[in-house]
């Protein structure tokens, strides 16, 4: 382990170069032990066409994010580059050196690379392409042998390495400022463990950066002095009770300061460890299973406010726009929404703007997952709005659902949805239910109804006759509509909608139900979960 | 990278290159050669001492002028590459086509 040397660094083509990979390389190998120059020259050269070869052929002319790892173990340098580009078919084994007599002036790239190093590999994994050049040393290689195609042994790694660093940076979270849900946890972990520092620590690159700190510790720790960096290489607690007496890590500790160190690492959603949190004390001491099970736990916290910002930052790009943003005055009458994506983004939205004596409302669904979804979403939202402002509510959904016809077929998506019209004096809600079919309307005497859907969903059927149906909500009365995600919640039943329709009795806001319902899903809602209520005083 | 141009009174263009001789330079290089063609007879000789690197690209760009030379009448010269440039040449065959010297008199002994 000791004599083995890792570097990675990025590059991005334009405006790097294979020049910016040629000063990395001259920055790179002084930190290389005993590499000869024989080694380097090889290397240099078969990198260099390697780099050269992705930026002008793998993307074709558009630019192109790469990230060019060298291992260097005592035997052996490992070196891959990874890029961005697009697949293309590379027939590495049937690529031969021009005869010199021909004259040729290209199409010796990959030939030479083939010729100065064992082995040449590609290969696609996860959109990304890793290329891998070996060279054994020239302390063990036979003079003058052939080239061997000696399998990579690091690959893997960094694969995985790429995986943990993509999924890092998409969190989004390096480099914030200080949040006081981490800085709870870290406090409570050091006055927990009674020890002199606790840490939220992330891995990126060849850095480590802390989230949070309590007691005292750098926000900044090259990766190589850092103990959390050892933490992510596995899923259990790590717990060093000496660090400077662990042959390993003694490098890592720092005397009368970091002695004993016990961390536990943190995932991403998918599952790469992007860092850990740690607890570190100025002398060694005992941690017992007790106390590793308190820091799992605490761990485990973390863990849950990551994934919780970084599902909500995202999601909240697509959608802070299509939901309503502020309520409207509609005396005697008490609006509430809400709107929780399962994943990234998502394809629900809830929406509601004045119109006349009153308001339009809507709440749509659209099939399918991704942003795709999300798009379409705020395209149907767009369009409901624009198209609201003329006719009644039959003639906006007709308006809508011609524009997006077109659109919803290309891309084989459709949208169910509520749109619908309430009169503030008289109670009357018009609306027109395409394929949705998840709306009740509670009665103050507590009888439950259903509102069907009469017409199929959009971009179904292109001869559709939107037609409009009507409620009467009397004082004491609640309108609920839902996402289908609601219903996973419960029972997976329609039954569920009665359930909401009872609680939105009982509740005195129509917030308190949209609460209730955001409190149940956080977390475990398998899908997106929208819901809109419209309550009448009574 | 750099390139200085010398006219020998023999009528020989000495290149002095400098520095990396690869995707980024290989234009200026055959560009240079190009122009010591169209201005002289075409025989050239590329001082690489001072070359050091190499790649299939720079390579490239020699190729092309020792075609252009040659359908002038001329050649192209390499003198004193560097041991990068060596194994490049070496490994791709081109060293027995692009002739390396010890100094500009002996690539063209007889001008």
């Amino acid at each position: 382990m000791s004599d083995m040397v890792t570097r990675t660094v990025r590059l991005t083509a334009p405006p790097d170069t294979v020049d910016t990979v040629h000063d990395l390389l001259d920055a790179l190998w002084p930190s290389v032990p005993d590499v000869s120059a024989r080694d380097r020259m090889s290397l240099d050269t078969a990198i260099i066409e390697l780099a050269a070869n992705v930026i002008q052929h793998a993307n074709r002319g558009k630019p192109i994010t790469a990230t060019l790892t060298v291992i260097a173990f005592p035997d052996r340098i490992e070196v891959t580059l990874s890029d961005s580009g697009e697949v293309e078919e590379i027939d590495i084994d049937g690529r031969f050196m021009p005869a010199p007599d021909e004259l040729a002036e290209s199409g010796r790239g990959i030939a030479l690379m083939k010729a100065l190093v064992d082995t040449v590999e590609h290969r696609r994994v996860d959109g990304f392409n890793h290329w891998t050049l070996v060279r054994e040393r020239e302390q063990v290689r036979q003079p003058d042998a052939p080239p061997r195609h000696l399998p990579s042994v690091s690959i893997s790694g960094i694969i995985d390495e790429m995986a943990r660093q993509r999924a890092l940076e998409e969190m989004g979270i390096l480099d914030s400022p200080p949040e006081d849900r981490f800085d709870r946890v870290t406090r409570l972990a050091k006055q927990l463990f009674g020890v002199g520092g606790a840490k939220i620590n992330l891995i990126d690159g060849d850095r480590q950066w802390a989230k949070s700190t309590a007691g005292y510790g750098d926000e900044v720790v090259p990766r190589d002095k850092a103990v959390c960096a050892v933490t992510i290489e596995d899923d259990r607690t790590l717990v060093v009770q000496d660090l400077l007496a662990d042959p390993l890590l003694a490098d890592r500790g720092v005397p009368g300061a970091v002695e004993f160190y016990a961390g536990h690492p943190l995932q991403a959603p998918g599952g790469e460890r992007i860092g850990a949190l740690c607890v570190y004390d100025g002398k060694p001491r005992q941690f017992s299973e007790r106390e590793k099970e308190m820091l799992r736990d605490l761990a485990d916290w973390v863990q849950q406010e990551l994934t919780a910002s970084h599902e909500l930052s995202r999601a909240a790009e697509v959608q802070q726009g299509l939901l309503p943003q502020s309520l409207i005055s509609m005396p005697g009458w008490d609006i509430a929404g809400m709107c929780l994506p399962a994943r990234a983004v998502g394809g629900d939205f809830y929406d509601w703007y004045p119109v006349g004596e009153g308001a339009a409302i809507t709440l749509a669904d659209t099939m399918g997952k991704g942003i795709g979804s999300a798009i379409i979403a705020a395209t149907v939202r767009a369009v409901l709005r624009s198209a609201a402002r003329f006719g009644d509510v039959a003639g906006a959904v007709d308006l809508a659902a011609a524009s997006l016809n077109a659109d919803l077929d290309t891309i084989g998506l459709f949208v169910t949805l509520l749109h619908g019209r309430l009169d503030m004096d008289s109670g009357e809600f018009t609306y027109v239910d395409a394929g949705h079919g998840l709306t009740v309307v509670a009665r103050r005497d507590g009888t439950i109804e259903r509102l069907r859907s009469h017409t199929p969903p959009l971009g179904v059927d292109l001869e559709t006759e939107w037609q409009s149906h009507s409620v009467i909500l009397n004082p004491g009365d609640v309108l609920v509509t839902a996402s289908d995600g609601l219903l996973d919640l419960y029972d997976g039943t329609l039954d569920a909608l009665d359930k909401i329709g009872a609680l939105a009795l009982l509740a005195s806001t129509s917030a308190e139900v949209t609460d209730a319902v955001r409190a149940r899903a956080r977390g475990v809602a398998p899908d997106d979960v929208t819901v809109v209520v419209v309550r009448r005083d009574g | 990278m750099d390139i200085s141009v010398t006219t020998h009174s023999n009528g020989i263009t000495e290149l002095g290159v400098s520095g990396r001789l690869n995707m980024v330079t290989a234009a200026r290089v055959r560009d240079a050669i190009q122009t010591a063609v169209d201005d002289n007879r075409g025989r050239v000789a590329v001082d690489l001492s001072g070359v050091v690197f190499l790649d299939s690209s720079g390579l490239g760009a020699l190729i092309a002028g020792l075609k252009t030379a040659r359908e002038a009448g001329g050649d192209v010269r390499l003198v004193r590459p560097t041991e990068q440039v060596e194994l490049v040449l070496d490994l791709t065959n081109m060293g027995s086509v692009l002739k390396s010297f010890d100094s500009v008199e002996s690539a063209y002994p007889h001008e």
